[in-house]
């Protein structure tokens, strides 16, 4: 440990203005988007490295995006090197196989910041565009075969010389997305926020000196790593293994995954040898996501409030073979790697759920549930399009129900399109938007509800697309609590007709007054039902969470339809 | 007001956690004080106790207005109505869903705000509303009646109406109300449109669920608060603070009580816009610290400003519930003179959230507190002397406590360890102010700051010559300020109405036409509210943004009538704040206006500041004492301590210096000059280079 030449004080300050740094970089994009996937699902990420691309601090609004932003700049370093790298330079990276690559869809923006002539850091973001072209409204579909089906893709090219724009690449952008007014909006955002992360990076240098500031950097992940080793130290230590199969791969194989988590005196480690070859569908994950994907759970192990930088990450280790689903290269399709992605974090979390009974409970609605609906707007006859997620139900734990209508793990400060946003901007209307309950999940602590989400076409030809993992196979229960349901959606035409349930379509024609019913699961419920207070069975019942039937079956529990009352303890 | 002799006499209270404050002012420029005990659950006796002690005859009082924190507990201690919801067929579950959101990402077991309203008591009625304002699906009364007997039986003791799109189309929600009325007139019952006209359904549900969940405790504090003003032989006309910034009349907040959510907090915010107007300074940043929190808030020409986006409980990790009504806009971090010093675990020190409260107190209040605190580390510094507390000061116990909890862990010796408490707290409020200024694309040199609070004035130098701002102002009841600012405020209502048109595409005429429906009903509500027509006064503000974004900035816009070229006037000026802003501007893209905001205010005779006694002779003579202070730049330093109501107006102090004054003490640093002002406000020169 180098010598503590300045006071220690001023250096946490310093540590501390770098993160309301990392903070006002990630809201001033959120509030200039101009792709709701952006300022309402928050589906991006920004982060300060130092000058060798360690993650110092990182804003997300989807938990995915943890530690994505580092191995986009070792990317970007390796490939230029720093003398090839100048102030006002901005790289752009999406290649789903590089560092911090996940679909093509996010884009990755990353900016060399220079104090003098010192290059001391970098800014980098990244942020999922409404449209980067390819077979598909909206890039990502669930039927593409080959990365090139799925939009443009950049593999670190300078988008921005010394401050200016290549003119060719945004020519070249803007003729090859289906929103490029949209697009170009986003990218100066994207841009506007670096450059305001590089001059305050700049403030700091200014009144504290570059000094202080490298060696605040340096404090920061001295001292994650520190927290981190010090928690492992605490952990149970062993080997703990999980197999699962994935829906499937949209043509109807089931998908194999294999994980075995260790962890040692020092190490916390997750070997994912033994899983599928990487698939002919949108489902393969590359090597960063899967990354990204068992950082969430690692975290909400060592402490959901620990700040996010490389040296918290330092004990891991993870492991995948090349060529598998979860570290798929050159051409495997990626548009829908999120569900590879949070399967990812489901085995890890499933194996370890009995090991950390205060952090994990039971299984939850596990899928993005993405939805993209591509149309145009009655009356005015404007194209629009919906890319969004769908909300779902989580796992009880131990000493609390499951949560009701939630995103799933892989997104986080996300937020549902309001009902009057949605009807006003796009040609549809939400007939319903409300609890999916159907009772499953049971448990001395009861699976959270998931949701029902009705869209009606309000004018011919609309496509649909979804991706709606867990059709297969439910919530899964913990410590004696019962499973819970499934996802999927159906479709109800304006002829009567029905088609579905299922779990994954593409670009299905809805016309006008068609609807799409979309279903969440409720999640696994933990504990032994039996053990469940009457008295909260009796309100469940009252408040239609579960039905007078499930409360004497699965709970034993007989309760009087009209006054909500315990008759009965049948156990 | 003739019976009183045409003398007006203001009289505000604020009920604080611990204080029920009294500020009077008479237009004879004569000001009183008083501070007594608030005294739960019945915040009204506190009320009529302070107004007992000041010594006012409660006859000659012509104005009585209140700040209460009466609605925010209701809140927070969950002691409301039980209140039933009726909303549109299909979306029962608004409320228990909100809106997906997990701000607490890698926390498995998190757990969401549970709603207010449970779900049996959440009930759908037929009849839709399309984007629009279009009736799709006529209004099922009979759905309401059945809504409204399940009510009766279970219970209930108000009911919140929100339906999908009435913010386009309200016609349904009225009826409903009015069907409501006739059916059980007893209970309490609000629509979303009495309270909000903005778009969101959550959002607008989440407010009108709360706003009928208080409104009981609401209106039967009011109306006990009124009885005993009355009892006591006060007969003024009587306003309650609102969180907008703006009074209104007792009957209003009882129908919207929820618009008096931050009812106190925001009165300095507009005390320090009206001090400004006084002492003519436009650019104001407004500084708070009390107890447990600092709160800033930034005040741009004059204007306070508000939004609409606020939420009680949020915090870092928990969503919280929002209410969309305005309040002003304040910035709130966990650093106040209470806030315990502590060093986490990677060994760094932190000051706060955590506070010693009133209980156990900082260290060198004897009471218990073991926790050094920001207050302990003001007295190891000097910049607090034994003598500024009630109690006896154990100094070697403070010491002791900011030795072991923070000195060793650093090998520092007591007066480094707390000056960097001092650093710390100081750096917290910093990055606040910077939030509020800079981050906004305002240049602090171009602002003055305000400060008070029991703590602001004494961080107010320090940090103003951090943020580079040359001017600070410590105004005249600097402790109690928030009171002295409800004295200073008009009836304020706002109106905001969601309406989105593209700018190239809506005429003027129809933008008119929306202005004039909200002109007319800001009208009919003074003249119920009995407000003089000729003090009314209107500013226009217009949500707006690009097309194809979500955001909306608010864009000052001239007052109506608008002609095409004020629409483009209006357009040039939404460029110019977008870039403000955010740093850049899309001169292509098209603009869109999202929401209407009207803010109406119904001017009320207000008593103008009186002069202070000028300076007689050398300002020594209000000299107290000459001690030892720590300073960051220069260690110990001779500072001279004057009492404040000794100095005169004119008189002028070089630093270091503290002025001192019941419950909050002004720290000036060497090289700064502090001059006392007209009035008897505290001007703080920080001597910021060009």
């Amino acid at each position: 440990m180098a010598e503590i030449k300045v006071n220690p004080v001023t250096l946490d300050i310093v540590k501390d203005s770098l993160i309301a740094v990392s903070n006002e970089v990630f809201y001033a994009f959120a509030r200039t988007s101009m792709s709701p996937i952006i300022y309402e699902t928050l589906d991006y990420a920004s982060g300060i490295a130092d000058a060798k691309g360690q993650l110092l601090t990182q804003g997300n609004g989807a938990c995915g995006f943890i530690g994505l932003i580092a191995p986009m700049i070792q990317e970007i370093i390796a490939k230029y090197g720093k003398d090839n790298m100048h102030p006002g330079d901005v790289f752009l990276i999406n290649d789903p196989y590089m560092g911090g690559g996940t679909h093509l869809s996010d884009i990755g923006m990353v900016m060399p910041v220079f104090y003098g002539d010192e290059l001391l850091a970098f800014v980098g973001n990244k942020a999922h565009w409404s449209d980067i072209g390819g077979m598909a409204a909206g890039s990502f579909t669930t039927d593409s075969s080959e990365v090139y089906q799925e939009g443009l893709r950049f593999s670190g090219v300078k988008l921005l010389n010394r401050g200016d724009i290549c003119t060719p690449l945004l020519e070249m952008i803007k003729s090859n997305v289906r929103f490029p007014e949209t697009s170009e909006g986003d990218m100066w955002g994207q841009i506007a926020s670096l450059r305001t992360g590089y001059k305050r990076i700049g403030e700091l240098c200014e009144k504290y000196s570059l000094e202080v500031v490298k060696e605040s950097m340096e404090r920061l992940l001295r001292q994650g790593a520190m927290i981190a080793y010090n928690r492992i130290k605490e952990l149970p230590k062993g080997s703990w293994e999980m197999e699962e199969y994935m829906d499937d791969d949209g043509h109807g194989n089931l998908v194999k995954l294999k994980v075995k988590v260790t962890i040692t005196e020092d190490e916390f480690i997750a070997d994912f040898t033994g899983s599928s070859p990487q698939v002919a569908s949108p489902i393969n994950t590359g090597y960063s996501s899967l990354c990204a994907g068992v950082k969430v759970i690692y975290m909400s192990i060592l402490g959901p409030a620990l700040a996010v930088n490389d040296g918290v990450f330092e004990p891991m280790r993870i492991l995948a073979e090349d060529g598998s689903v979860l570290r798929c290269h050159a051409p495997a399709p990626t548009s829908c790697y999120f569900e590879s992605m949070i399967y990812s974090s489901d085995i890890v979390w499933k194996a370890l759920a009995p090991v950390f009974p205060e952090a994990l409970g039971a299984g939850h609605m596990l899928s993005v549930c993405s939805v993209v609906l591509a149309g145009t707007k009655q009356g005015s006859g404007e194209p629009f399009l919906i890319v969004e997620p769908t909300g779902g139900g989580w796992g009880a734990s131990d000493g609390k129900d499951g949560e009701v209508g939630q995103f799933c793990v892989g997104d986080g400060e996300t937020y549902n399109v309001p009902v009057e946003m949605a009807e006003n901007r796009y040609g549809i209307m939400i007939d319903e938007y409300s609890l999916h309950t159907d009772g499953a999940g049971a448990g001395k602590y009861r699976g959270g509800s998931g949701a029902v989400r009705t869209y009606r076409a309000m004018t011919d030809g609309q496509l649909f697309t979804a991706s709606f993992g867990r059709n297969k196979f439910p919530a899964w229960g913990a410590a004696g609590g019962k499973d819970g349901s499934y996802n999927y959606f159906e479709f109800h035409k304006a002829d009567g007709s029905m088609e579905g349930p299922m779990g994954i379509v593409a670009r299905k024609v809805m016309n006008r007054d068609d609807t799409v019913r979309m279903v969440t699961c409720t999640g696994g419920g933990y504990g032994d039902p039996m053990e469940r207070d009457p008295e909260s069975v009796a309100w469940d019942v009252k408040n239609e969470y579960i039905s007078v039937r499930q409360a004497e079956e699965d709970y034993g529990v007989v309760v009087d339809p009209e006054t909500y009352e315990v008759k009965e303890v049948r156990r | 007001m003739d019976k009183k002799g045409g003398i007006i006499l203001r009289v505000a209270t604020d009920i604080g956690g611990t204080f029920t404050d009294l500020v009077a002012v008479d237009d004879k420029g004569r000001t009183v004080l008083a501070k007594s005990h608030t005294t739960p659950p019945n915040f009204e006796e506190g009320v009529i106790n302070v107004m007992k002690k000041s010594g006012i005859q409660p006859e000659e009082i012509t104005d009585f207005i209140h700040g209460t924190t009466t609605i925010i507990n209701a809140l927070t201690e969950r002691k409301g109505a039980k209140t039933g919801l009726i909303t549109t067929k299909g979306f029962r579950d608004v409320l228990e869903i909100a809106r997906c959101n997990r701000p607490d990402l890698f926390n498995m077991v998190f757990a969401k705000p549970r709603p207010f309203i449970p779900r049996y008591l959440r009930k759908e009625v037929r009849g839709r509303v399309n984007f629009e304002g279009k009736i799709l699906t006529e209004l099922e009364e009979e759905d309401i009646r059945a809504a409204v007997e399940f009510f009766k039986k279970e219970g209930a003791e108000a009911i919140a109406v929100c339906y999908i799109n009435s913010y386009a189309n309200d016609i349904h929600e009225r009826r409903t109300v009015e069907l409501i009325r006739e059916l059980w007139p007893e209970v309490f019952v609000t629509s979303s449109v009495e309270v909000t006209r903005e778009w969101r359904e959550y959002e607008r549900t989440s407010t009108v669920a709360l706003n009928s969940y208080v409104m009981p405790v609401a209106s039967s504090y009011i109306d006990r608060l009124d009885g005993r003003i009355k009892e006591i032989g006060c007969d003024a006309k009587e306003y309650i603070m609102q969180s907008n910034g703006g009074t209104t009349t007792f009957e209003q907040a009882k129908r919207t009580p929820i618009n008096m959510v931050e009812s106190g907090p925001v009165a300095g915010v507009y005390g320090s816009a009206i001090l400004g107007k006084v002492i003519g300074e436009k650019n104001i940043i407004a500084f708070d610290v009390g107890g447990t929190t600092a709160k800033c808030s930034l005040i741009d020409g004059g204007e306070v400003k508000v939004t609409t986006e606020y939420r009680i409980e949020r915090t870092e990790s928990y969503a919280g519930y929002p209410i969309m009504a305005p309040v002003v806009d304040i910035v709130e971090i966990g650093n106040g003179g209470g806030s315990i010093a502590w060093i986490d675990e990677a060994g760094s020190l932190k000051v706060g959230p955590q506070s010693a409260g009133a209980l156990p107190g900082p260290v060198a209040y004897g009471i218990g507190g073991t926790e050094p605190t920001t207050t302990d580390a003001c007295l190891v510094t000097g910049r607090l002397s034994p003598e500024n507390f009630d109690n006896e000061v154990d100094l070697d116990a403070v010491k002791a406590a900011i030795q072991e909890k923070v000195g060793d862990a650093f090998g520092m010796n007591v007066e480094e360890a707390a000056m960097s408490i001092l650093r710390v707290a100081e750096a917290n409020m910093f990055n606040a102010l910077k939030l509020i200024s800079v981050r906004r694309g305002y240049d602090p040199r171009d602002f003055t700051m305000v400060a008070f609070g029991g703590g602001g004035p004494m961080h107010c130098a320090y940090l103003a010559k951090e943020l580079n701002i040359r001017k600070v102002v410590v105004p005249i009841a600097a402790p109690v300020f928030s009171a002295w600012g409800m004295l200073m405020t008009d009836v304020r209502h706002d109106y905001i109405q969601t309406n989105i048109r593209r700018m190239n595409e809506v005429s003027s005429e129809e933008l008119n036409q929306m202005w004039d429906g909200l002109l007319r009903e800001a009208h009919e509500q003074f003249a119920k509210e009995g407000v003089d027509k000729n003090q009314i006064i209107f500013r226009f503000i217009a949500d707006m943004r690009y097309m194809g974004q979500e955001h909306t900035v608010k864009v000052k816009v001239p007052p109506v009538p608008w002609t095409d070229e004020v629409k483009e006037e209006i357009v040039n000026r939404f460029h110019d704040t977008h870039e403000h802003f955010y740093t850049f501007r899309l001169p292509d893209t098209p603009t869109e206006i999202v929401n209407l905001h009207l803010v109406a205010y119904g001017r009320l005779m207000k008593p103008s500041l009186a002069p202070i006694e000028p300076q007689q002779g050398p300002a020594e003579e209000a000299l107290k004492e000459t001690r030892k202070v720590y300073f960051t730049d220069e260690g110990w330093l001779d500072t001279p301590i004057y009492e404040r109501e000794k100095l005169g107006s004119g008189a002028v102090l070089e630093g270091p210096v503290i002025v001192e004054e019941t419950a909050a003490s002004t720290v000036a640093a060497k090289g700064q000059r502090l001059k006392v002002d007209t009035y008897g406000n505290l001007i703080i020169e920080t001597e910021v280079q060009e």
